[in-house]
C-alpha cells in the first residue's frame, strides 16, 4: 500500500530525528572530555560537568517536554489517534487530518483567520502605544512612578477567564464606536479593515492590558542610550523629532523586536482567542481526536512562528546601525 | 493733500480721547505674548499635552476596574436602568456575597494559594539553578541551550501539550497512579524548567548572578567550598531580592495560568481562574442548592459576573499593592534588554 510506504518514511524521519538528537547529545557529551588548551584540562572539564549538573533538570525537561514534543505533534498529526486499553493506537491517515482542518471543519478556518488579524492589529497598536507611553513617562515629571505602577498592573491580574468576564460585560468597551463618522467611512470602504478596527477599539482597554511589560522594556531601554550620541546631535542642531527618528528609534531596534515577538507570544498565549479553545477542547473532550488536535496546532504554531520570523526580518539589525556605534562607544 | 490731513485729525484724536486706552492695550498684549512665549519655551505646554495624553490613557487603562466596581455594586435595577451609569442607586454588597459563595472562596483560594506557591518554589529553584549554570560555568554547548532556553519561549503551549498528555497518560497507567487530574505533571514540567515563562525567570536569574562579582566564588572555592556550597552560600545568600522577584512572578503567572491547568488539573483542585471561567455554570448549580433561583432578581447578569471577577483578582491586587516596586524592578533588571 501507498500508504503504508508513506508510513514508514515518516517513521524513518522522525527516528532519525531522534538519532541527530541522540548524536547532538553524545556529540556534546564528547565536547565535555575534550578540552580545546592543554592547559588546565582537568579544570575546565571539572567546571563544564559542575555546569552540567546544575543544567541538568533544564536539560532534561527540554529533550523531554519541549524538543520531544515539538518533533511528535508534527509526526502526530498524520496519524489517527484512538485510546484503547494498552494506550494509544495510531492509525496513519495521510494528510487526512490537515484536509479535515482547512476543508472539512467549519470552525477552525474563520477561527485562525480572526486570530490572525487579532495578532496582526494588536500586536503593532501594542508596540507603538506601548513606545510612545514610555517615550512620555522617560521624562522627569510628577506622578510619574504612581503611572508606572498603574501601567504595571494588569500584568498580575491579567489571566484569560478574567479577561474574557470583562470582556464579556462590555466593561472594556469605548461607547458609541459605531457612531463615529471616520469609522463608519472606513466600513464603507472596506468592511473587512472596518472590522479590524472595530475589534480592536471595541476592547481597546484590554489592548492597553498589554503594554505592561513592554513599557518597562522600552523605558529600560531608553535609559540605556548614550547621552553623548543625543548631545552630538543636539550640537549639530538636530531637533528632537530628528532625533527621535534617526537615533532612538535604531538604538531601540533590537527592543522592539523584543517587544513584538513578547506581545505576539503573550497574545496567542492567552485563551482568549478561539483556537487554543478550539485545541483544548480537542484535547479534554475528543477521545480520538488527538491527530486533528495537532494538525490543529501545528497550523496554528506554524502561523506564529511565521508572524515572529517576520517580525525578526523585520527589525532585524541591518549593518551599521547606531546601535552598534553605541556598544563601539561604550567599549572604549 | 486731504490724507495728511485726516490723518492729522486722527492722530490728534488720538492723542486726545484713546491714546492713554490704547498704549495700555498693546503694552498688555506686549506683556501676555511674552509671557505665553515664555510659558511655551520653558516647556510648559508640552508638559500639559503630555499630561492630557496620560490622563486620558490612564483613564483607559483603569476604565475596566472602575466599570468592574460600579457593576458588582449594581442592582439588577440597575443594570436594567439605562440613566444609571456609574453611581448605582442603591448600592449594596449582596452581589459580593453571592460572588463569594459561587466561587467558593475560601476553598478555592487556599487551593489556587498552595498549587501556585509549590509551582513558584520548583521553577524559582530551576531559575536560580540554570541561570548560575550559565553566568559561571564554561561548558560545550552553552551558546546551543542557551539559544534554546530562548527558543523555548516562542514555541506556543498547543504545539507541546498533546504530547505531553500522552506522555503522561502513558505514564499513569505504567506507574499505576492517578497523574492526570493532579498536579504531578505540572509539577515535573515545572521542576525541569518548562513551567510558564521560564525563559523570562532563567534570564533574570542568570543576570543577577553574573553582577555578582567572581572572586568571592574563588575565595570560597580556595577554602574548599564546593560548587553546590558555593551555590547555596554565596550566589543564593546575595541574591535574596531576586529570588523574591522570580518567586512572586512565578507565582502570579502560575496563579494566572489557565490552559495548562484545564488539560492536565482540569477541575479536581479549586483554582481562581478556572473557577471564574466557569463563573456562569456555578452560578447556576449555586442558585438551584440555594434556592434563590427562584426569585426574580436572581438572574445572572454584568453585576454578578463583575462581582465573581473582582473577587477573583482581589488577592492578587493586595499582593501588588505591597510588592508593587518589587515586580518593576524585576523586570527593569532582567537584562533582557541588554543584549
Amino acid at each position: 500500500m501507498q500508504n503504508a510506504e508513506i508510513k514508514n518514511l515518516l517513521l524513518r524521519f522522525v527516528q532519525s530525528q531522534l538519532c541527530c538528537s541522540l548524536k547532538g547529545m553524545v556529540i556534546v557529551m564528547k565536547m565535555m572530555y575534550k578540552s580545546k588548551t592543554n592547559n588546565g584540562k582537568a579544570i575546565s572539564r571539572r567546571q563544564a560537568l559542575t555546569g552540567y549538573t546544575f543544567m541538568l533538570p533544564w536539560i532534561i525537561g527540554f529533550f523531554v517536554f519541549t524538543a520531544y514534543p515539538f518533533i511528535y505533534t508534527i509526526y502526530l498529526s498524520f496519524f489517527e489517534v484512538g485510546k484503547s486499553i494498552l494506550g494509544y493506537d495510531l492509525v496513519f491517515t495521510g494528510i487526512n487530518n490537515y484536509v479535515i482542518a482547512f476543508l472539512r471543519n467549519p470552525e477552525f478556518v474563520p477561527n485562525l483567520i480572526s486570530f490572525f488579524i487579532m495578532e496582526l492589529t494588536y500586536a503593532p497598536t501594542i508596540v507603538i502605544i506601548s513606545f510612545i507611553l514610555a517615550l512620555l513617562l522617560n521624562r522627569p515629571m510628577k506622578g510619574r512612578s504612581l503611572l508606572r505602577t498603574l501601567f504595571f498592573l494588569p500584568v498580575i491580574v491579567m489571566s484569560g477567564p478574567v479577561m474574557s468576564q470583562i470582556m464579556d460585560s462590555g466593561a472594556a468597551s469605548l461607547e458609541g464606536l459605531e457612531d463615529i463618522f471616520i469609522f463608519m467611512m472606513v466600513w464603507n470602504y472596506s468592511p473587512w479593515l472596518a472590522e479590524a478596527l472595530y475589534n480592536l477599539f471595541l476592547n481597546f482597554s484590554m489592548v492597553l492590558w498589554f503594554t505592561g511589560i513592554p513599557i518597562i522594556l522600552f523605558i529600560n531601554g531608553l535609559q540605556k542610550i548614550n547621552v553623548s550620541i543625543i548631545e552630538a546631535a543636539t550640537i549639530d542642531s538636530a531637533t528632537s523629532w530628528q532625533i527621535l527618528w534617526k537615533i532612538t528609534i535604531p538604538i531601540l531596534r533590537p527592543i522592539f523586536l523584543l517587544v513584538t515577538i513578547f506581545t505576539v507570544v503573550q497574545l496567542s498565549l492567552f485563551s482568549i482567542n478561539p483556537v487554543a479553545d478550539m485545541i483544548q477542547n480537542a484535547i479534554i473532550y475528543t477521545a480520538g481526536g488527538l491527530g486533528l488536535a495537532s494538525a490543529f496546532a501545528w497550523i496554528y504554531s506554524f502561523g506564529i512562528l511565521l508572524l515572529i520570523g517576520i517580525a525578526f526580518l523585520l527589525l532585524k539589525n541591518p549593518k551599521d546601525t547606531p546601535a552598534k556605534e553605541q556598544k563601539r562607544l561604550e567599549r572604549k | 493733500m486731504q490724507n495728511a490731513e485726516m490723518e492729522g485729525t486722527l492722530l490728534r484724536l488720538c492723542k486726545t480721547n484713546y491714546i492713554g486706552s490704547l498704549k495700555g492695550m498693546v503694552n498688555k498684549m506686549k506683556q501676555i505674548s511674552e509671557h505665553t512665549l515664555n510659558w511655551i519655551k520653558k516647556g510648559h505646554l508640552t508638559k500639559i499635552v503630555i499630561y492630557v495624553i496620560l490622563i486620558l490613557v490612564s483613564y483607559q487603562f483603569i476604565y475596566p476596574f472602575m466599570r468592574m466596581i460600579s457593576l458588582s455594586l449594581m442592582s439588577s435595577r440597575d443594570i436594567m436602568d439605562p440613566s444609571v451609569t456609574w453611581i448605582p442607586r442603591g448600592a449594596s454588597f449582596s452581589n459580593l456575597r453571592v460572588a463569594i459563595l459561587t466561587l467558593d472562596l475560601e476553598r478555592t483560594l487556599i487551593g489556587s494559594l498552595w498549587f501556585s506557591s509549590v509551582l513558584a518554589i520548583c521553577q524559582t529553584v530551576v531559575s536560580a539553578m540554570t541561570g548560575f549554570a550559565f553566568a559561571r560555568f564554561e561548558f560545550p554547548g552553552k551558546r546551543f541551550f542557551f539559544i534554546m532556553v530562548l527558543l523555548s519561549f516562542i514555541i506556543p503551549a498547543p504545539v507541546v501539550i498533546i504530547p505531553r498528555m500522552m506522555m503522561f497518560v502513558n505514564l499513569q497507567e505504567a506507574v499505576g497512579t492517578q497523574m492526570i487530574g493532579t498536579p504531578i505533571p505540572q509539577i515535573l514540567m515545572t521542576l525541569s524548567g518548562q513551567g510558564i515563562y521560564s525563559a523570562i525567570l532563567i534570564l533574570i536569574s542568570y543576570n543577577f548572578t553574573r553582577m555578582i562579582p567572581r572572586s568571592l566564588d574563588e575565595a570560597a572555592a580556595i577554602d574548599g567550598a564546593s560548587p553546590f556550597q558555593i551555590f547555596v552560600h554565596i550566589i543564593l545568600r546575595l541574591s535574596i531580592s531576586p529570588i523574591l522577584v522570580i518567586f512572586l512572578f512565578s507565582f502570579v503567572w502560575n496563579w494566572n495560568e489557565s490552559f495548562l491547568t484545564a488539560t492536565f488539573l482540569r477541575d479536581n483542585l479549586p483554582l481562581m481562574p478556572g473557577r471564574l471561567a466557569a463563573f456562569d455554570n456555578l452560578f447556576a448549580s449555586y442558585g438551584q442548592t440555594s434556592g434563590a433561583a427562584v426569585s426574580p432578581e436572581f438572574r445572572l447578569n454584568e453585576a454578578f459576573r463583575m462581582s465573581g471577577t473582582l473577587i477573583a483578582i482581589m488577592p492578587l491586587l493586595i499582593l501588588y499593592l505591597f510588592v508593587q516596586r518589587q515586580f518593576i524592578r524585576g523586570i527593569e533588571n532582567a537584562g533582557i534588554t541588554g543584549e
